[in-house]
């Protein structure tokens, strides 16, 4: 790993002389990003990774809890481990990094290249490379996005922004504090208040069912006596200078409030955990194309958005529950964009039905180097005993049985592109559809 | 006396008794109790008659629930004990900015106090910034008259005060070509007023807004509307004011005052005793309150709110406009603009403001009907506005009075004071013009008994901190290399450097809070607003005013971010 173009973390010597042209570009020095730089140097590519903060990680940094690792290195890691194992084998690569770097402009050039412009502290700089990989991650989404009324007190963050102050700044963001919304951000950030002495009243989901994992509704919210309330939601908050306390109610099934069920609870915190938005905007001026259901780029199954050579990664494809995951797809990414070759792509879609609540990757590139294909869903319901059937026309390629899936747990179907191509009817694109089995 | 006659008879029949009507000291006083708040301001208004009275000044007491007070500040010191002045400004927004500015070309102490912990914290943050062509204002009006001229005078000011200032014209929009007689006589009625206008066809106007309804038959441009961003405009009034010697104290709330012989001597602060030879009442919402404390109370001010939504920077084309159709207000539009769509000079798309009286002149909260109203509203316009595109939004108050007019005069009865009150829509506008002319009142009232001289030192240029994202390369590149935390991006979503947040808290007014840094540089103002870069703009300021972090606060000392180390915390709540 060569660091460059970072001013207080590099010797001046290392400022590459090269003029500054590379096949693969990453953006986003987080988790997707981290592997993918390292899939594609694996792969020979000449690789700039650009990471945005000073140091690399991303949001793993301040995920100070365990359970991070477990598929891709068969233990527990806290999120800055995790980070730190991908680190460490960077360090091998010759990768070159630049941390506190900040990309203000990506254009297409006529030879199908891309220039990007970079705003550090040494001034500006320019770059040209043959394909760029977006692992720009997620945001949460504010308390404004989901209109929230009354007064605008201190005292109203995300969870992410709690995490921060708690674990970067080791500061208390709250005493006495509600969650809305049942992320798993949401979740970890009750467990760890409680453990620094803070007061959760109880977590509430507007929804039916859990927005995070099961494992950390049992382990932060059982474990901690931590009350979940679902089909409740803040409908106002009070208090000008600080918080003094929040309106909840229950909703209906269309999550109108219920007249009369109001209750004030009295807090000096209100921390949401409702839902991520995978951060695209600097891509979509280069014209991808965004799926209304994922609010990230479509992408095929090598990564590969609808704009040639541009993949995504990570958070910024859709919002994976495992940091796991991310890894995985991104590692896909990085190989694909390091073997990049311009070509017309032999694209199918990959269809489904509205039980899905998504479904990526969007297309199957019939013509990739690259045969394995993950495909990931989420059902828009939690629904128990299904059968999920991949197939093209009345031919199945796939099948499998699920005794539960729900809404916050993506699930993973792997095939090989072998197998779509044995059967007829595949050029119309593949469909995938969700079963009651008994 | 027959005029008093009659108001009470019509009054009788209206509220059967409960209110009475008085005439003291050329006003018209109300008294008596009533459980409507809109009674109340039904009351107020048909006590008006502004040929026969100086004013309303309505003392009907509403009885329904407690109206809730002023806020003040929860401290007491004596920073500015026994500080003698010449000119005490009591509010620092807009008006009490742009005042100071205009007066700081005198040889003159002057004092600019605002109860907030930061200026322009009211009404002056809380519009929609735009500068009106006055199309709404009637010949004879004070606030017309101030406003041809504050509009006249954006072009220089914004260049003075290094503000944006974007001219990107207002359409009215019509949906029934039956309205044509109408508007082709209003359009007469605004070449009388001098206030250009052309008449564009439906394709026209197409072409010229993207997304317009195709129920638009026709438009009435309006080319001298702009548009500003009202806090940056405050802001660079109190800082060149405060460059050029005024002095200014915040978090400094006049709670009464000593009156002798038709004089102001002093004014009781919560920061001690002001001594001031002359008193400028640019209070806001508050300004009868200020004006009974010095004995000089000759109308009234009745709050007004509205809230404004704030769009994506995604739903910005490349053109700026301000956009509104006639008559679509169900309500009266008498009293407001009826609202408008606008492109803020920060490039953001805005809706609203709608209009309705509360008796809480501070009450800033939110409602979820008001921005699904407007947002319908504006829709007959606009029908692609989407509801999930809106990043924020915010109330404010206007400072009406009954006679729906500015309030710019000498004092009454007492003698050393001025009235700039009743400041609302279009306050923004017209502040320029009104600071020139109140600068000029208070010297020729001061020259009376001191020697006022000119400050030859006086320097009316205020440089912008830079907004690098929107430097050419070359430039921004060039301020990189000479301060490299230029370079270093804090807020990703509107392109904030370190630099720039370092920048807006070393400068001529204090600012230490969050929300003082936003309104000075707009990190926090993007679609995550804050989410990101509110924990390490809090640690910018920590470390520039050498503050623990538990002591940032979002807007002033109450209401801080942080409660101080984990691992130390008191469990006991």
């Amino acid at each position: 790993m060569i660091r460059v173009g970072f001013c207080s973390e590099r010797p001046k010597n290392m400022i590459p002389k090269s003029e500054n042209t590379y096949d693969v570009t990453i953006i986003g020095g987080g988790p997707a990003g981290l592997s993918a730089a390292l899939s594609s140097a694996k792969n020979n590519a000449k690789t700039l990774l650009i990471e945005r903060e000073a140091k690399l990680g991303g949001i793993l940094k301040q995920c100070i809890h365990d359970g991070f690792g477990l598929i891709m290195f068969k233990q527990k890691l806290t999120g800055p481990e995790y980070a730190q194992y991908y680190i460490n084998m960077l360090e091998k690569t010759d990768v070159e990094v630049t941390c506190s770097t900040f990309v203000t402009e990506m254009k297409r050039k006529e030879d199908g290249t891309f220039h990007l412009v970079l705003v550090t502290c040494d001034g500006i700089r320019h770059i040209c490379s043959k394909t760029i990989v977006l692992a720009t991650g997620c945001r949460e989404r504010s308390a404004k996005q989901i209109f929230i009324h009354g007064t605008r007190p201190a005292g109203i963050l995300t969870a992410g922004t709690a995490q921060y102050y708690t674990n970067i700044l080791g500061q208390m963001p709250a005493k006495k504090c509600v969650i809305l919304g049942s992320g798993d951000i949401g979740l970890i950030m009750a467990r760890r208040l409680t453990l620094e002495g803070a007061v959760v009243e109880g977590v509430y989901e507007a929804k039916k069912d859990l927005g995070g994992l099961l494992r950390n509704y049992s382990q932060c919210l059982m474990d901690f006596n931590i009350p979940l309330h679902t089909q409740t939601t803040c409908t106002r908050v009070f208090g000008e200078k600080r918080l003094s306390a929040v309106e909840v109610c229950a909703v209906d099934d269309d999550m109108n409030p219920l007249e009369g069920s109001e209750r004030i609870i009295e807090c000096d915190s209100l921390i949401l955990s409702v839902g991520l938005i995978p951060e695209n905007e600097l891509a979509e001026k280069l014209g991808i194309v965004t799926d209304k259901e994922t609010n990230g780029p479509a992408a095929d199954h090598c990564h590969q958005t609808m704009v040639d050579g541009v993949f995504v990664c990570g958070n910024a494809f859709h919002v994976n529950d495992l940091v796991d995951y991310v890894s995985l797809g991104a590692k896909t990414a990085g190989k694909c964009a390091a073997l990049y070759s311009k070509k017309i792509r032999k694209l199918i879609p990959i269809l489904h039905d509205g039980y899905f609540a998504y479904c990526v990757p969007q297309f199957i590139d019939m013509s990739a180097n690259e045969k394995k294909v993950d495909i990931y869903f989420r059902s828009r319901k939690k629904e128990d005993k299904i059968q999920v059937t991949l197939s093209a026309g009345d031919e199945v390629i796939i099948s499998k049985k699920y005794v539960q899936i729900r809404p916050s747990e993506m699930e993973l179907l792997q095939i090989d592109i072998g197998e779509i191509e044995k059967i007829n009817n595949w050029k119309n694109g593949v469909s995938i559809k969700m079963e009651k089995v008994e | 006396m027959n005029l008093i006659h009659k108001l009470n008879q019509k009054l009788d029949k209206m509220f059967n008794g409960a209110v009475h009507a008085r005439e003291e000291n050329g006003c018209v006083v109300l008294t008596g109790s009533l459980d409507s708040w809109e009674d109340i301001v039904k009351a107020g208004y048909l006590a008006v008659n502004k040929k026969r009275y100086y004013g309303v000044i309505n003392d009907i007491e509403y009885t329904k629930e407690p109206i809730p007070g002023i806020r003040l500040p929860d401290f007491e010191d004596s920073v500015y004990d026994d500080t003698h002045c010449d000119i005490a400004i009591i509010g620092a927004g807009i008006i009490g900015c742009s005042i100071a500015r205009e007066l700081a070309r005198y040889k003159l102490k002057i004092l600019l106090i605002d109860k907030e912990h930061d200026v322009g914290m009211h009404a002056s943050s809380r519009n929609d910034g735009e500068i009106h062509p006055g199309i709404d204002l009637i010949k004879g009006q004070v606030k017309q008259k101030f406003n041809i001229k504050g509009n006249e005078m954006y072009d220089r000011v914004s260049k003075e005060l290094d503000f944006k200032f974007y001219k990107p014209g207002q359409y009215l929009c019509f949906d029934d070509k039956r309205l044509k007689f109408i508007s082709s006589i209003a359009r007469l009625y605004w070449r009388f007023m001098k206030i250009p206008t052309i008449y564009l066809n439906k394709n026209q106007l197409k072409e010229r807004i993207d997304g317009i309804s195709e129920k638009m038959e026709y438009a009435v441009f309006f080319p001298t509307a702009g548009v500003v961003s009202p806090y940056e405009v405050t802001i660079a009034y109190a800082e060149n004011a405060c460059d050029n010697g005024v002095r200014i104290a915040l978090d400094t709330a006049v709670t009464n005052m000593e009156v002798s012989q038709n004089n102001i001597i002093s004014l009781k602060t919560n920061r001690g005793t002001i001594y001031p030879k002359l008193v400028i009442n640019a209070a806001g919402a508050y300004a009868d309150k200020i004006a009974g404390m010095a004995q000089d109370r000759f109308y009234t001010i009745h709050a007004r709110k509205g809230t404004n939504a704030i769009f994506d920077k995604k739903t910005v084309k490349d053109k700026r406009y301000i956009v509104s159709t006639y008559g679509m207000s169900k309500v009266k539009t008498v009293h407001s603009k009826g609202g408008g769509i606008i492109t803020t000079a920060d490039d953001n798309m805005l809706i609203g403001p709608d209009a309705y009286e509360t008796f809480d002149r501070e009450d800033f909260s939110t409602d979820g009907k008001n921005i699904d109203q407007i947002l319908q509203k504006h829709r007959r316009t606009l029908p692609n506005l989407k509801k999930s595109d809106i990043i924020a939004y915010y109330s404010g108050i206007r400072a009406a009075t009954y006679e729906e007019d500015f309030v710019i005069t000498e004092g009454k009865r007492t003698k050393n004071i001025i009235h700039v009150a009743g400041i609302q829509s279009p306050g923004l506008t017209a502040a320029p013009a009104i600071a020139e002319y109140v600068s000029r009142m208070a010297y020729k009232m001061l020259s009376k008994s001191i020697l006022v001289e000119l400050n030859n030192d006086f320097n009316p240029i205020r440089k912008a901190i830079p907004d690098l994202s929107k430097l050419n390369e070359e430039e921004r590149d060039r301020l990189i290399k000479m301060n490299p935390d230029y370079g270093v991006i804090v807020c990703r979503c509107e392109e904030i450097s370190l630099g720039q947040i370092k920048d807006a808290l070393t400068r001529s007014v204090p600012c230490d809070t969050l929300d003082g840094v936003k309104r000075r540089v707009r990190a926090g103002m993007g679609r995550c607003q804050g989410g990101f870069c509110g924990p390490l703009v809090l640690k910018t300021i920590a470390q520039v005013k050498k503050m623990d972090y538990d002591q940032v606060a979002k807007k002033d000392d109450q209401s801080r971010i942080l409660f101080g180390k984990t691992k130390k915390h008191d469990t006991k709540v």
